[in-house]
């Protein structure tokens, strides 16, 4: 029988018994879709955690006076901050560089002072989405500085408040002045929370003294995932001199093991998920193929050829297993869409947990925006189309095998 | 007559054995992975028992008043050693062990370092703080040495300093005065993070009392047999403390870590709820499969007069079966991968090297799941709970079959 | 910060250097250890004083000078204003006790300094905590023998090995007296027995009545480009103060 009527035969079979098809297509579809919402998950987890763990703080790459890190000394700088700044941001690979000035000082509202890190930077740049003060809409004009919420409480400071603050200068003049504090800030990095005033940059710079000066250049890449490859090639521009650029994955190794740790448990729990479709699939087939023993019988005391049996449950098969898989993806690839659009919040989702979570002294909102890329519904559909064809092609070779009378009796 | 529908479904049942191995083994595959990762949510806990067990933070601390609120180094209990006692007398106290910290400046010439010192009680410390164990060069304190001081190599490194080197540390005395004492590093701690090998700075306790001048302990960290009675112990030990003196749990102690783990236990439900949902549409969908191939077999026993409740009565019992048989499968198929789990875990030290650190606190990347009583109830609540629930649509079906239409139409 | 307490630990050091007693020269003898030794120590006690000091910092990026007077009672109480320059002029710090305050004319402030940052800001300056713990003796912590003879300058260079059980930084000291027995240069090694810091004294003159090296210059070893000098330009010891002198009211009216 040409191959051409064999499809057409098994097409017209998956219609004439429709519950049975009906019933296969659901189960297969369903369990494609729920794949595709755990991959979805799965990968929003990957994207989420890579952009809440370099966004605020830490950017893709970044730039300091080689002693810096090691002594947080004040005087180890970046010279010429500004044109530095502008010939890394004209970098094709860059999407955007800020610097910074971190300066340990100390604060008081009365007469207690307290230990606090000045931290300057360009307040415009630092307050977009996803960075360090995302979502500040207060300007700072006229020593007006922001303060960490933790801090203030410790101090008993509100906003409005006047506080001095003394630190050094990199002259060696002692630095000092006083402050209003425009606002408090609750930003996902503890640390700032806990023990930071936050000024704009030129006015940090001109307090501690430091005419063009900064202690940190943050870099943000075009493609996170270069983020290496790129620092390695900033590293050998001659206009940045001796200092270094490192990487995020250089800066924070804690962060790495942890994003891996998380990628390996979800994929783990993929391969069961997908087990877990596969095996329901396959036993849906399988039994689906068993119980039709009885139209085999007919087919081979008709005078069919048993290969050609089995390639007509195959291609029956196959067809039932790409539907469904398409079914479940549209179903699936729906749901996540529409998931990406509003956000789940995770908490609702999972029944409890907490829907903000605190990690490496970074607090991270837990609300979901799954995401599919075209290798999951590849993975999915031929998982379900290999399942489907093995799942077949087993039972039915055998049953074409048999007696037809045997068959028949069945 | 009753006893007919269930002779009969066991007949049927025999007769396709094919059939029914079929049904048997996708149930029992599908139960087997629901429960693995049951074993591993359960497991779960286990991880965080680790941390309070083996990081040096303890499932429950005694601590000064005052020190939730500030937590003020200085701050010292007000009868240590009585606290101690009263844990060491509850049952389910595996270790005590009190600690008295301080704000220290250690220096070798003009090499600075400032530094948290935690003083320790060397003989019990290694059971509660698992850092301690990985001395790389040198050897930890001896209980009763005095002036013997464990750096980790980062502080090290910053000193410029190496075992036997002798160390001045400065710390502010009670009245406010400046006290220094002079000790010698005896080991050096290497933890694989450069923050983790900063926190790491042990001496004995005796010599914090004498550095500081604050005599005591400022806090006794208990670690229990069984993470889960925390509470129970918490509430047990608070009449028993000195007046200030209170409780605290792990919780508590390191919110941002119960905070991880919340979320790691919602997203494992989640997962296992998405797992169970494909296990059940899987073996649901078999079920179907069959029963719904069985029309003419129905048809044919509606047409001898069998009723339709006796009809969806045989098609249930038929369902009990092949799920109590699924998992007893289950049961043989995933007790030893279980039990597996448990003892080995998951270990995903090829992944991540062999410790991984985590907010300063050490942890070995294994899961272990959980194994007990649990196990088996469990089991039979999933097959039968599938098979049965997945055959209640086609037994309705079943018992609604007008034979005559099932019989002409030939399938 | 830092820069006050530098002001502040520069401050120790100098009034300890002011009491020091004067001597006839004698001839070039081997002096006696132990009385070399007291005196040294010696150098650095006075039950009260009044000093004018100048200090100069110079580290490899920019030189700072200061010009400050300081006021001394016993070893609890001191009161430090600066005098020059112009910018930081009447910025004072006060200590009692185990409080450190300080005073910030510019902006009108009194500030109490945290015990933990009164630690922490020891380290940055040249100078190191033993400079300020009065208790250190070299004659009780330390074992001396005459190393050898230098002729130029004329003088002798002392070894001192620490003793065992002392609690301090510098396992040994080489010092080099004049024949006069006034400290010309120190050097001090670490635990490790490496040189971690020099000290250069010079510029000797009479200051409130005994004769002293007025000028100090003081080295870190391993750090570039990096010293601090103090230069005293007059000095009173082991006079009355007033009570009021070391209070905060005191301070923020200083001058």
């Amino acid at each position: 029988m040409p191959g051409f009527m064999m499809s057409r035969i098994a097409w017209r079979n998956l219609w004439r018994n429709r519950r049975r098809t009906g019933l296969a297509l659901t189960a297969i579809g369903l369990s494609v879709a729920l794949v595709l919402i755990y991959d979805g998950m799965l990968r929003w987890e990957s994207d989420w955690l890579l952009a809440t763990t370099t966004g605020p703080m830490l950017g893709h790459a970044q730039v300091h006076a080689p002693e810096w890190r090691r002594t947080r000394a004040m005087d180890q700088t970046l010279r010429e901050v500004p044109r530095l700044v502008d010939a890394l941001r004209r970098d094709p690979e860059i999407a955007s560089a800020t610097p910074r000035v971190y300066a340990p000082a100390l604060a008081a509202l009365g007469q207690e002072g307290f230990a606090v890190l000045v931290l300057g930077v360009d307040l415009a740049e630092e307050s977009r989405p996803t960075r360090l003060l995302a979502g500040n809409t207060t300007r700072l004009t006229g020593r007006r500085v922001l303060m960490g919420r933790l801090l203030a409480a410790q101090m008993g400071v509100q906003p409005g408040a006047v506080i001095a603050l003394v630190g050094q200068g990199l002259d060696g003049s002692l630095a000092n002045d006083l402050f209003t504090v425009a606002a408090l800030i609750e930003t996902p990095v503890d640390l700032v929370n806990r023990q930071t005033i936050v000024m704009p940059l030129d006015e940090a710079q001109s307090l501690f003294v430091m005419s063009d000066e900064a202690h940190e250049i943050v870099i943000y890449a075009r493609d996170p995932a270069r983020a290496a490859a790129l620092a390695a090639r900033l590293n050998g521009r001659p206009d940045l001199g001796r200092a270094e650029v490192l990487d995020w994955q250089a800066l924070a190794p804690a962060m790495v093991d942890l994003i891996r740790l998380v990628e390996v448990a979800w994929v783990f729990v993929l391969v069961l998920v997908l087990i877990a479709a596969a095996s329901g699939v396959a036993n849906t087939m399988l039994m689906a193929t068993f119980e039709r023993t009885h139209e085999f019988g007919m087919l081979l005391a008709l005078g069919t050829a048993p290969s050609h049996i089995v390639r007509m449950i195959v291609l029956e098969s196959l067809a039932l297993g790409v539907i469904g898989a398409l079914l479940g993806t549209a179903l699936g690839g729906a749901l996540v869409a529409w998931a990406h659009h509003t956000g789940i919040d995770y908490a609702a989702l999972t029944g409890g947990g907490p829907s903000q979570l605190s990690v490496f002294g970074m607090n991270w909102s837990l609300r979901i925006y799954p995401r599919l890329a075209l290798i999951d519904i590849a993975r999915v559909v031929i998982a379900v189309m290999v399942t489907s064809i093995v799942a077949s092609a087993w039972p039915a070779a055998r049953a074409a095998r048999l007696q037809p009378a045997r068959a028949l009796r069945d | 007559m009753a006893w007919i529908a269930t002779r009969y479904a066991a007949r049927t049942v025999g007769r396709n054995l094919r059939r029914t191995a079929l049904s048997v083994l996708g149930i029992a595959i599908g139960c087997v992975l629901a429960l693995f990762m049951e074993s591993l949510n359960r497991g779960r806990g286990e991880l965080f028992a680790r941390v309070g067990s083996s990081s040096g933070i303890g499932h429950v601390r005694i601590v000064p008043a005052g020190w939730r609120v500030r937590r003020d180094q200085r701050l010292r209990l007000a009868d240590w050693e009585a606290d101690a006692a009263a844990a060491r007398s509850l049952p389910g106290v595996a270790v005590v062990t009190a600690r008295a910290r301080a704000q220290v400046l250690l220096a070798v010439g003009t090499h600075v370092v400032p530094v948290d010192v935690v003083g320790v009680d060397p003989a019990v410390e290694a059971r509660t703080f698992r850092y301690v164990q990985r001395v790389q060069e040198g050897r930890y304190l001896r209980a009763t040495e005095s002036g013997a001081l464990v750096v980790g190599k980062t502080i090290a490194d910053r000193l410029s300093a190496g075992v036997d080197d002798e160390v001045v540390a400065t710390a502010v005395g009670s009245g406010g005065d400046i006290q220094s004492a002079m000790f010698r590093i005896v080991g050096i701690v290497s933890t694989g993070s450069d923050d983790a090998d900063m926190s790491v700075c042990q001496v004995a306790r005796g010599d914090v009392e004498r550095l500081t001048g604050l005599s005591g302990a400022g806090e006794v960290s208990l670690v229990l047999d069984d993470f889960r009675q925390a509470d129970a112990i918490r509430l047990t030990l608070a009449p028993r403390l000195a007046p200030g003196d209170e409780a605290l749990t792990l919780p508590e102690l390191a919110p941002e870590i119960q905070g991880h783990f919340e979320q790691d236990a919602a997203s494992a439900r989640f997962v296992s709820a998405v797992i169970l949902l494909i296990v059940l549409l899987g073996v649901a969908s078999a079920q179907l499969a069959a029963v719904l191939e069985r029309r003419r077999e129905f048809a044919v026993l509606s047409a001898i007069g069998m009723s339709g409740a006796r009809l969806i009565t045989l098609v249930v019992q038929e369902a009990l079966m092949v799920g109590a048989a699924g998992a007893l499968l289950a049961l043989a198929l995933g007790l030893p991968i279980v039990w597996r789990l448990a003892r080995a875990g998951l270990d995903f030290r090829r992944y991540l090297g062999t410790s991984y650190a985590f907010q300063g606190v050490l942890l070995d990347p294994v899961i272990f799941g959980d194994f007990g009583m649990w196990i088996v109830p469990y089991v039979f609540l999933v097959a039968i709970g599938a098979t049965v629930g997945a055959s209640l649509y086609p037994a309705w079906y079943a018992a609604r079959t007008d034979p005559a239409v099932a019989l002409r139409v030939a399938q | 910060m830092t820069g006050m307490l530098r002001v502040w630990a520069s401050f120790v050091v100098t009034i300890a250097m002011l009491a020091m007693p004067m001597r006839a020269a004698a001839q070039p003898r081997p002096p006696d250890v132990d009385a070399l030794l007291a005196r040294l120590d010696d150098l650095y006690r006075s039950t009260s004083s009044i000093a004018r000091i100048e200090i100069q910092v110079t580290s490899a990026r920019s030189t700072r000078s200061l010009r400050l007077k300081a006021w001394t009672r016993g070893e609890d109480e001191s009161l430090i204003v600066i005098e020059a320059p112009p910018r930081e002029e009447g910025t004072a710090t006060l200590r009692v006790g185990a409080n450190l305050w300080n005073y910030l004319p510019r902006i009108s402030r009194t500030i109490r300094v945290p015990p933990s940052m009164m630690l922490g800001s020891w380290m940055g300056t040249d100078f190191t905590n033993d400079d300020l713990v009065k208790e250190s003796s070299l004659r009780k912590d330390f074992e001396a023998r005459i190393d050898r003879r230098s002729d130029t300058p004329p003088g002798w260079w002392v070894r001192l090995d620490v003793k065992p059980g002392v609690v301090g930084r510098w396992a040994r000291i080489d010092t080099l007296v004049s024949d006069d027995l006034l400290p010309i240069e120190e050097r001090h090694f670490d635990r490790k027995g490496r040189l971690a810091r020099t000290m250069v004294f010079d510029d000797i003159r009479m200051l409130g009545g005994r004769r002293l090296p007025a000028h100090l210059t003081l080295t870190p070893a391993d750090t570039e480009g990096q010293r601090t000098e103090m230069r005293y330009l007059d000095a009173q010891f082991d006079v009355p103060i007033p009570d009021d002198t070391f209070s905060l009211s005191r301070l923020e009216r200083s001058k």
